[in-house]
């Protein structure tokens, strides 16, 4: 058998993907498809979005728009042991959104505290790539949550997750994805 | 609760030790039953995706995470049938002669009850039995020798062939990797396509993985698995001298007691010794075959000092499979080092992904922004990665101890206490430097140490293998020395972990502990 053939014979299993609810129904969907249907939010609230997209943003750029928050937002949604994020590997205590709600809460007030009583949302571009740059190196002040760093080292896997980890942005990079059995919605 | 009819054997575990000894006792004409915390995966489960991947590993670690160098757990954890070998790297070098004497040769760490000669039939017929491609031949200038491999070296590729220029300027010498990978058809499972998705499991069965190889030969045999069986209790006898079989929850999560006539705990370095402990009773009050006191102790792991390096070229970072291309132990004598002590493991020649903590995104963790996005676009071609793997000695303060605290079955919590000796600081210190003058004689554009904070990588000890109850918890087939029909498998019986990566040796050792346990049944089975 060819090495075409074998993968063509090891795709189209039966495969779970990405549940999001759209008018009282399950969708399936590619985060990047929820997020340009603005599909409702089921776990974060609407300030705690705004902090995650515009860290996502500053972490890696497109995350906002591949969908970072409809990403995290629907793991937050599910039982632990069916998460697909990066926290499930760096030992982070479920549920999982107690380590989120601290860490973007300590983002936010951090920068209220540094940044003329702004929150991180709204501060320019250039502000938010200073302060990731302190907060991967512990150095922001007053920081009140988890440590920075390892904040920086889960978000940023998120981003690079939604924006570099697809099918999608394989292609985007020009990297040979070669599935021996591809998740489904190119995600 | 339900008591169920009594069986031969009971396994706690059903990844690469479990199931090794479930094929060796089923084939014995043994009734065997595994018993497994997580689900019970099929190779369609196993999606190439490094999303779809983390669900073959745990979530909510039942572990305190401890100590200046907290292991890091569930990145190399199973959760499943296959354990952690359904998504290891399948590197499969084996130990050397001077790692089983270590305290004998200088007076540093422990012996193992076991030489290599002990084992080296073993290495050989496990890599009969599921699979090994590699040159031994070539080993040779290391090892004694030994059987040829069933299959020739896997392919190379730029992103290996590369490093080797850099490294012969360093008078390191490279081999054909031996790993547990197809480089032709075998047994009916097919060969290798290097498509780099080995971490997030194998589909296709190429990896031996042993859900294709020893639990498939333990279910033919007719072993049975039970998935999604969470062990809380190992049960002895009033005298506690036998152990009359487990309690457990089962998939609906109702309580079951599983009675047998032995009893093997292959759920991991950390999970086994937890689970002794928890068993204890007024006649083993510090937990079950503990006299030694030494039950949780000489926890121990890898660390790894890697360089980075850019190329011109096109190195096709993406291909080929995660295990390495070429290996060696020119670096594996205790005092290779001047200033530190211990064994280094050189691997080069690996593909690499885009995301995940060994995705190319992580090369340089420092970048965010537009300069990660301009680091992607010259990394996606040119990037490779030298990998020198160091070894630890045994520390009795490294340990696994109960803490405070429930699990969802009201099981105690333990905490794993870890931390790397200046022995060991040294070591990954100075192979960071080796490693950024070997990139430097390769002409490479760029190159770099990826230092961080220094690594945990596999997990050894806790139940270690000795010659008596007096300094350790089993002998060197896993019976542990107190209760003759307990008996340990894995990583966990290991004094010292050497430097390479270990589950050709865990298979080595469970090989030899099974056919012990089935030669010596009829005074063995309680």
């Amino acid at each position: 058998m060819s090495e075409i053939e074998r993968r063509a014979l090891m795709k189209g299993a039966a495969l779970s993907a990405l549940a999001f609810s759209v008018g009282g129904a399950q969708v399936l969907l590619s985060p990047r498809q929820a997020h340009a249907q603005n599909i409702p939010y089921r776990t974060l609230s609407p300030e705690q979005v705004e902090i995650l997209e515009a860290l996502g943003e500053t972490l890696v750029p497109g995350a906002a728009a591949a969908g970072i928050s409809h990403f995290v937002d629907q793991q937050l949604s599910i039982p632990p042991e069916e998460a697909l994020l990066e926290a499930r590997i760096l030992n982070i205590r479920s549920p999982y959104a107690n380590f989120y709600r601290a860490a973007l809460g300590a983002i936010d007030r951090a920068s209220y505290a540094n940044n003329d009583n702004r929150a991180f949302a709204k501060i320019s571009a250039n502000e938010r790539r200073d302060f990731v740059d302190q907060m991967r190196q512990n150095k922001v002040a007053g920081w009140q949550g988890p440590p920075g760093p390892f904040v920086y080292l889960v978000m940023r896997s998120d981003a690079v997750d939604v924006v570099y980890g697809t099918m999608d942005g394989y292609a985007a990079l020009g990297v040979p994805y070669m599935a021996h059995i591809e998740p489904v919605k190119r995600w | 609760m339900a008591t169920l009819e009594k069986v031969d054997v009971v396994i706690v575990g059903a990844g690469a030790s479990g199931s090794l000894f479930a094929s060796v006792l089923a084939k014995a004409g043994k009734k065997v039953v595994l018993l497994e915390s997580g689900p019970d995966w099929q190779m369609s489960d196993l999606i190439s995706s490094d999303f779809w991947g983390r669900r073959v590993k745990p979530a909510g670690i039942p572990f305190l995470l401890e100590g200046k160098n907290p292991y890091g757990y569930a990145y190399q954890a199973g959760w499943g049938v296959g354990g952690a070998a359904l998504h290891y790297f399948a590197n499969f070098p084996r130990y050397l002669p001077n790692d089983f004497k270590v305290k004998s040769e200088h007076n540093r760490g422990l012996d193992w009850p076991v030489s290599y000669a002990d084992l080296a039939p073993y290495y050989d017929k496990v890599a009969q039995e599921i699979g090994v491609s590699g040159d031994a031949k070539a080993e040779e200038i290391w090892r004694p020798k030994g059987e040829p491999y069933p299959m020739p070296p896997m392919k190379t590729f730029r992103n290996g062939q590369v490093w080797l220029k850099g490294l012969e300027s360093a008078g390191i010498r490279m081999v054909p990797a031996a790993v547990g990978m197809n480089s032709t058809e075998f047994k009916g499972r097919p060969a290798c396509l290097y498509d780099g998705w080995c971490h997030v499991g194998c589909p296709i069965g190429a990896l031996a993985n042993p859900v294709v190889t020893y639990l498939a030969d333990a279910r033919k045999a007719g072993a049975e698995v039970r998935a999604l069986s969470t062990v809380t209790r190992v049960l002895t006898n009033d005298a506690g001298n036998k152990v009359t079989g487990v309690e457990y929850y089962d998939a609906r999560r109702e309580k079951q007691v599983q009675e047998a006539r032995v009893v093997i705990l292959a759920a991991w370095s950390a999970q086994n010794p937890r689970l002794m402990m928890i068993s204890a009773t007024d006649k083993h009050p510090k937990g079950l075959a503990n006299s030694s006191g030494l039950l949780g102790k000489y926890m121990m792991a890898h660390y790894a000092s890697g360089t980075w390096a850019l190329f011109d070229e096109d190195v096709e970072p993406h291909m080929g499979t995660i295990g390495a291309q070429y290996m060696s132990y020119d670096r594996y004598d205790k005092t290779s080092k001047k200033g530190a002590f211990g064994s280094t493991y050189i691997v080069a020649g690996t593909a690499l992904k885009t995301s995940d903590l060994g995705g190319f995104a992580n090369a340089r963790i420092d970048l965010f922004g537009q300069p990660l996005a301009d680091f992607m676009q010259r990394a996606k071609r040119g990037i490779t990665r030298l990998t020198a793997f160091g070894e630890e000695m045994p520390n009795v303060e490294n340990r696994i101890e109960l803490a405070d605290g429930k699990d969802e079955f009201g099981m105690p919590l333990a905490r794993i206490v870890h931390s790397f000796d200046q022995d060991a600081v040294a070591l990954w210190n100075a192979n960071f430097e080796e490693g950024l003058a070997i990139a430097k004689a390769t002409g490479a554009k760029e190159f770099w140490s990826a230092r961080g904070n220094q690594p945990t990588i596999h997990l050894f000890g806790g139940t270690i293998m000795g010659s008596g109850a007096g300094d350790s918890v089993t002998d060197s087939y896993g019976q542990t020395h107190e209760i003759p029909n307990l008996w340990v498998a894995g990583p966990g019986l290991f004094p010292t972990e050497g430097a390479s990566n270990p589950t050709y040796t865990i298979f080595a050792v469970s090989q030899r502990g099974a056919e012990q346990l089935v030669s010596k049944w009829g005074t063995v089975a309680g």
